[in-house]
């Protein structure tokens, strides 16, 4: 009699084993169905084009519905901006233009060059496009991070259209 | 003293999961986060090596441009080979005698009889080494622009 309660008290105690089969299965078709879909490296693109001509019309704006077009001129010694537009004076389009200097440094100041780009976004919001003249020595790597810098700032959208082209004369 | 038999009984043997339920669980976290819906199905060459960029921007697959160090490839065929930075057989006086350009012109010819409307149909796909200077690749860009291919994106890495 004491025998059985003994028992039945080991029975309570047995451990309770989990099941993993039914997950084990689970995970085995998602990580094959993700193994599939793995790509060792994620290509994304920067939409860009190359100078077409085109007609342009001269009209008269106010100042916040001015649409500049931002250059940006990579030079060896550092980033040379100006702005071109048919709907603001030619005082106006001076104010725009700056020199980003390398300093004796190696990398462009990018930061600077944004914070001017969010500066002018700001006076001008329909500005949407900025046009990249690089020097012939300058090297694609560097193209692209001033490409970034002038179409993006912190999520916030400055000049997403870039045209990108060489020096005329 | 009566000795019984002990009648043995037969206990199946345990597999222990834990360590493969681990191993799953951090592969499958891993694939979930570098999960693409976009995969790129082409092989570009070793000697490549793309910039990166913070830019978000999925790419479509149109014609493909591809530029090393020492070779340029349409799509899957070799049409130029670079020396010293200067693309040869590329005259930028008389571009239209170059390879690029003859190429191009046929894919364009072709799309246009196609008739498929897509306005993206003209895009090229520019995958292009990060060290090469903007005067090789601006006389690569410049020939596809003038074959009627202005349009390009600029394939980078996601930083």
């Amino acid at each position: 009699m004491l025998g059985s309660r003994h028992i039945l008290k080991r029975s309570d105690e047995e451990d309770a084993d989990i099941d993993v089969v039914p997950i084990m299965n689970v995970f085995l078709v998602t990580v094959l169905l993700l193994l599939i879909s793995f790509s060792f490296f994620n290509l994304r693109v920067i939409n860009t084009s190359v100078p077409v001509l085109g007609n342009s019309d001269a009209v008269m704006a106010q100042a916040s519905d001015i649409k500049l077009t931002v250059i940006v001129e990579l030079e060896d010694r550092g980033i040379r901006l100006s702005a071109l537009s048919d709907e603001a004076d030619p005082e106006t389009l001076n104010r725009v233009g700056t020199y980003f200097s390398r300093e004796n440094t190696s990398n462009y100041p990018l930061d600077k060059f944004s914070s001017y780009l969010q500066k002018l976004k700001t006076q001008y919001p329909k500005s949407d496009t900025a046009v990249i003249i690089p020097e012939g020595g300058i090297v694609y790597d560097t193209i692209i991070q001033t490409m970034d810098a002038a179409r993006y700032s912190k999520d916030a959208q400055l000049f997403p259209h870039v045209v990108i082209s060489g020096k005329v004369g | 003293m009566a000795l019984g038999r002990r009648s043995k009984r037969f206990t199946p043997p345990k597999l222990i999961m834990t360590s493969m339920v681990d191993i799953f669980t951090f592969l499958l976290i891993f694939l979930l986060v570098s999960f693409s819906d976009h995969v790129a199905r082409f092989s570009i060459d070793g000697n490549i090596s793309l910039p990166k960029s913070a830019t978000k921007t999925d790419f479509k697959e149109n014609i493909r441009l591809v530029v090393s160090k020492d070779t340029i490839w349409l799509g899957e065929e070799v049409i130029a080979q670079i020396n010293d930075g200067t693309v040869k057989g590329l005259d930028m006086n008389n571009p239209q005698g170059s390879v690029l350009y003859q190429k191009l012109i046929k894919y364009r010819k072709y799309m246009d009889q196609t008739q498929v409307d897509d306005k993206d149909k003209y895009l090229i796909l520019f995958l292009c080494d990060k060290r090469l200077s903007f005067r090789t690749i601006n006389s690569i860009i410049k020939t596809a622009g003038m074959a009627g291919f202005p349009n390009f994106q600029f394939g980078v890495l996601k930083q």
